[in-house]
This record gives structure tokens, sequence and C-alpha cells, in this order.
């Protein structure tokens, strides 16, 4: 069979005419020949069968469980945090603390997601994000694509289209360790005060 | 001693059987050139006779067949690699150290498959290029020609060749590899609609862990090559249904010239029943004593000697330049500058240089560079063919004046897309800044 078109529609042609009146049978008003019936069902059925097993054969591939490590976590108690800006390596955020208030910055670029680079400043550096005005004594900038952000987490250069997330933190109550949610990203001025 | 002569019997029915296999580099006869093709296996995709234009070194400069000599050494080297890597985030980097360092000739066989890979998505690159300014995607005045599907056969080759370049650098499981795959699956969640659930289906989850790396293995070991060698078959048995080479229709046009013999009408093919004449009869009105040569030994030992410069080349590069390693995959830390392989880093720069914001909005580089620009370009190249109205006086002619504005185009694209290459490779330091070569980085301190 080189030719698509020349499929088995037009070889059954030759056999005893399949159209003739008498040998159709009426399905919905859609005068069908018996052998058409069949080969559509059959086709039908195959394509069903081959689908159900497409299906199956990708649907196995999202996993229903996840062994990840949860978004929500414990990093220390609150003497751990000094005045100033802290990087908690293996969770990719920093935690700012100012007096007694505490806030936590996400380290994930907002670009293409890789980890952004905390510069500290020799001396503190005043910067208008947004309106609001602030003195900051850390930028951080991204190694893959050159994105920029100031201390407060919004960007001001480079392809990143939104300032860095800010994480919810909470005091647990059990052993007074600071909890970060990464499920909840928070406003930029939101501050957990001890 | 009554089995004697049984046993020799069967020795001799044997060496029958490799003479059946095996074939001759010099043929004698035109019946013993044309036997060597139609009666051997491993030679049949090739026609008895080929026309000289065909085998010219700078008309294709074989550049598919180099593909496919660089696909089948990646194929062979690949195979021992297989038995020596292991799949998992624990022993991934270590496997890879062992291959390097501690198995015999493991740094040669890695290298051979890294230069090879590097090589094929050059050479394979430089194969559309010349099919495109050859204008050899278009159909000539044969019959039954679908030179454009082949063209579209050969793009989706490139694409998978690109992907198999990707599932191969991750393997190692290095710095390169992790922050490649953060980066490239964080450009499929740019996509429209679909983009987070791509990534989740992409990485088995929502981080880069065991799950990504077993996909991305058994995508580079089994489906990728797969795929590529059933679209390669394709892409060679529509060579030949094409007529072979573009540059051969030339001859046909200027032969039709100079005299107009009646075409045959043979309505039989070799197999079978089959409607119109078949493009084997078509082109058999090229003067075959004035243009065409046998394919035993001509194109045979053309295909030896490219494939035996092909090889020398890449085990002389493997040999010159060993595989780099970088540091194990380590998630808290991104290497700055972190860039991808060469060929990626036009597309790096693209995702750098292309968010924007309008009216408030912000787009996302990964949206517009990492998803529309490369998504365009691709489109573009297939539809090309279709919106390629220039006469069929062009079919198989480099640089045809009839097709020069759009070679310029192409041109302009594909030195585009070196500029941005050569940026991306050249110029950038740390944090992506643009530096001279002659500007030294800055030192960096190493974490923050």
């Amino acid at each position: 069979m080189r030719k698509k078109k020349s499929g088995p529609e037009e070889i059954t042609a030759s056999y005893p005419s399949p159209e003739s009146p008498d040998e159709s049978v009426k399905t919905g008003g859609v005068n069908l020949s018996r052998r058409k019936l069949i080969s559509r069902v059959g086709l039908g059925a195959t394509l069903l069968a081959i689908g159900g097993q497409a299906y199956a054969f990708v649907r196995s591939l999202v996993p229903n469980v996840l062994y990840e490590d949860p978004k929500r976590f414990k990093v220390g108690t609150l003497d751990q945090f000094s005045e100033g800006a802290k990087f908690i390596e293996d969770k990719r955020v920093f935690i700012f603390r100012e007096k007694n208030t505490l806030h936590c910055v996400s380290a994930t670029c907002t670009h293409l997601g890789c980890t952004v680079k905390m510069q500290r400043l020799n001396q503190p550096k005043r910067v208008n994000a947004g309106g609001r005005e602030f003195d900051e004594q850390v930028e951080f900038a991204c190694p893959c694509h050159g994105s920029k952000y100031y201390g407060d987490g919004t960007n001001y250069s480079g392809p990143a289209p939104r300032p860095l997330d800010h994480f919810k933190l909470e005091v647990a109550p059990e052993d007074g360790q600071l909890v970060v949610d990464t499920s909840e990203i928070v406003r930029q001025d939101f501050r957990l005060t001890v | 001693m009554a089995t004697k002569p049984t046993v020799w019997a069967r020795l001799k029915n044997q060496r029958a059987t490799w003479e059946k296999i095996k074939w001759t580099w010099v043929p004698e006869t035109n019946r013993e050139a044309g036997d060597s093709v139609v009666r051997n296996f491993l030679l049949h995709w090739f026609p008895a006779k080929v026309t000289r234009q065909s085998l010219s070194w700078n008309y294709s400069f074989w550049l598919g067949t180099i593909s496919a000599v660089l696909f089948l050494i990646l194929i062979v080297t690949g195979i021992p690699l297989m038995f020596l890597y292991v799949p998992s985030v624990e022993r991934a980097y270590l496997s890879v150290k062992d291959i390097e360092f501690t198995v015999s000739f493991g740094w040669f066989l890695r290298g051979l498959h890294r230069v090879s890979a590097h090589l094929m998505v050059a050479v394979v690159f430089l194969h559309l290029v010349r099919v495109f300014l050859a204008g050899a995607y278009k159909n000539g005045t044969a019959a039954k020609q679908n030179r454009p599907l082949n063209w579209i056969i050969g793009i989706t080759l490139l694409l998978l060749t690109l992907l198999l370049s990707f599932t191969g650098y991750l393997l190692p499981w290095d710095q390169l590899a992790y922050w490649a795959i953060t980066v490239g699956t964080n450009i499929a969640s740019a996509a429209p609609v679909v983009g987070e659930q791509l990534r989740f289906f992409l990485l088995g989850g929502s981080t880069i862990d065991q799950n990504t790396l077993i996909r991305f293995y058994v995508l580079h070991c089994f489906f990728l090559p797969l795929g590529v060698l059933l679209l390669f078959s394709y892409h060679m048995w529509r060579v030949r249904k094409d007529g072979g080479l573009a540059c051969v229709d030339q001859l046909s046009l200027e032969q039709k010239k100079e005299n107009a013999q009646p075409i045959k009408s043979k309505t039989y093919s070799l197999l079978g029943i089959a409607s119109g004449r078949t493009v084997h009869v078509e082109t058999s009105i090229v003067d075959e004593d004035k243009h065409t040569v046998a394919s035993s030994p001509n194109l045979t030992r053309r295909l030896l000697l490219v494939s035996l410069g092909t090889l020398a080349v890449s085990v002389v590069l493997t040999v010159l330049f060993r595989a780099p390693l970088e540091a194990a995959a380590n998630p808290t830390v991104t290497p700055n500058p972190a860039k991808a392989p060469w060929y990626f880093l036009w597309l790096q720069e693209l995702v750098t240089l292309t968010t924007f914001t309008i009216g408030g909005i912000t787009i996302n580089g990964a949206l517009i560079g990492g998803i529309f620009v490369p998504g365009i370009l691709v489109v573009a190249a297939i539809v090309w063919p279709y919106l390629d109205k220039s006469p069929v006086s062009t079919v198989g002619v480099w640089m045809a004046r009839a097709r020069r504005r759009q070679n310029i185009v192409f041109l302009i694209i594909v030195a585009a897309i070196l500029v941005l290459t050569i940026v991306g490779t050249y110029l950038r330091g740390p944090y992506w800044d643009f530096y001279w070569p002659w500007q030294s980085w800055p030192t960096m301190p190493r974490k923050f």
C-alpha cells in the first residue's frame, strides 16, 4: 500500500457492492453499510484501547506522593539572629532582624530561580524603592542573568520581573523557634515583632 | 570419516553466507557494482547509481553524513557509559568521577561522547544552514517530491539533538547540571497556561531531586535516541523518494532543455502496483552514462572517508581537550557566573535581555526570550518552504540570485544567534555583567 488515499475503502469497492440498499442498516438516521459500521467500531475500540494505555502511561509519571522537604520549617531560636541579615543556606532564605522585628526574604530569583547572592554594603545606602525611602545594609544580585535587588527585595536592574518573595514568619509555641512558611507569601512590609 | 565432507560442505555454505554479507570495494564490472548495492542489506538504502553532483564535496559538505556518523559514535560510546553511570542523586556525580579517573579508558569514552555531542549540535545546525542557502528544501520537477516535509523532519531532528545535549549534560549532577535544570525547567514554567504543570511533570515533583534525574536519564538514553533513529531513517528514505539531493534536479532541468525525450510512463514499481510514475523512473531521465557513477565504490568510498575523518577529528579533540567536571551539585550555591553550554548561551542572553514592562505589566524574559522567540523561529522555519515562491531553477543552487533576499534575512538571523552566543561565551562575567576579554573579573566571595 504505497498510497494512503487508496486505502481499504477503495479496495472493498471491487467486492460485491456493500452500498446496495438491502444490505445497509439504518442507525440513527445515518446509512452505514454493515462492513463500514463494524470497521468503524473496530477502529474506535483500537483507538480507545491505545488511548487508555497512553493515559495510564503518562498518569503513572505524575507523582501522587512527594518525598520533599516541608514548606514550613524551623530555622533556630531567636537569640541566634543578631541585628542584620542571615542566610539560611539549605533553605534558600534570608532572615532579617531589626531590633525586635524580623522578616524573611526568599533567595530564589524571580526571573529563573537561581539563588541570589547577598552583597553587604560598606556603608548604609539610602534608596528609593517604589516610593518608599529607606537605608539598606545589603543588596542582592543573581549570578545567572544579572538581576539586582535592593535590601528589601525590590528588583531594580536586570531581567527579574518582580521583587523577591517575602515569607511568613512565626514563633513556634512549643520551643520558641522561628518558623518560616514558604507556602505563604506575604507583603513586603510584613514584620514579626518579638 | 563420513561426517567430514558434511562439515566441509557446511563451512562452504558459511562462506557463501559471508559472500552475501560483504561487498567489494573495487567492483570490476557494472554488474558487480550494481550487485553490491542491490544484493546487500547494509547498502540497500543507496541507489545503485548516483550522480556525480551529489557526491561533490563542496555542494553538501557531507554535513548530513557527518551528523549521522557522529550519532553513531554517540551510540557506541554511550553504551559502555550506560553500564558505568548510576542515575541516582547520591551516586551520579561519584560514578562520573569514577568514569573520569578510575575506569580504564573511561575518560576517553566520556570525552569522545561529549566531543561528538558538541560537534553534532554544530554540524546539524550547519546542515540546516546549508540546506537553506542552497534552496534544497524546495521541490524540483520530479513527481511526488515532498522536500518541505523532509525539511520539517530535519528541524525536528535538530531540536531532538539539542534536547539530547541538554538531557546529557544534566547527568553528571554537577553544578552545571543542577543550575541548568533549574533555569531550563523554569523557562518551561513560564509557558502560558500549562507552564506550572509542565515544570511539575518534567521534574517529577516541585523540587529538583531523584525523580528529575531518572526522568532526564530515561529521556536521554531511550526516548530521544529512539526518536532520532526513527526520524533519521525517515529522513534518509525521503531523500531517496525525493529523487536524491536537490542539486540533481538541476541536471534534469538542463537536460530537458537540450533534448525533450518522451518520459517513460511505467505504472508499476518494484514492490507492487502503485499509482503514477515512481520517482525512480522520473529521475532516470537524467542521462545515466553522462552524469552518474556506480554507488559502489564511488559513494561507499567517500562515505568511508567521511566516517574516518569524523572519527579522527573527534578522537583528536577528545585527547586534546579533557571533559570538564564541575563541583558536585549544590542547591544552596549558584556558581557565579552560571553559564549554559555554548549552544544555549544565545538563549541565556535572550532571557536576560527580554524582560519588558509595558503599562505597568512586567513580562518575564523567560516567556519572551525563552519561549516566544525560539517558538517563532521554529514555526517560521517550518512554514518557510511553503512561503518561498522562488522559481524551480533555484532548487539546489547555492545562493541563487532569485533567493538572495531570503538568504540575507536567514543569514542575519544566523549571525544574530552567533553574536549572542559569542557575547554569552566570552563577554559575560560574574553577575552576568559585561566584560571585555582584556578586562579582568573582580574576585568574588565564594558563597554569598
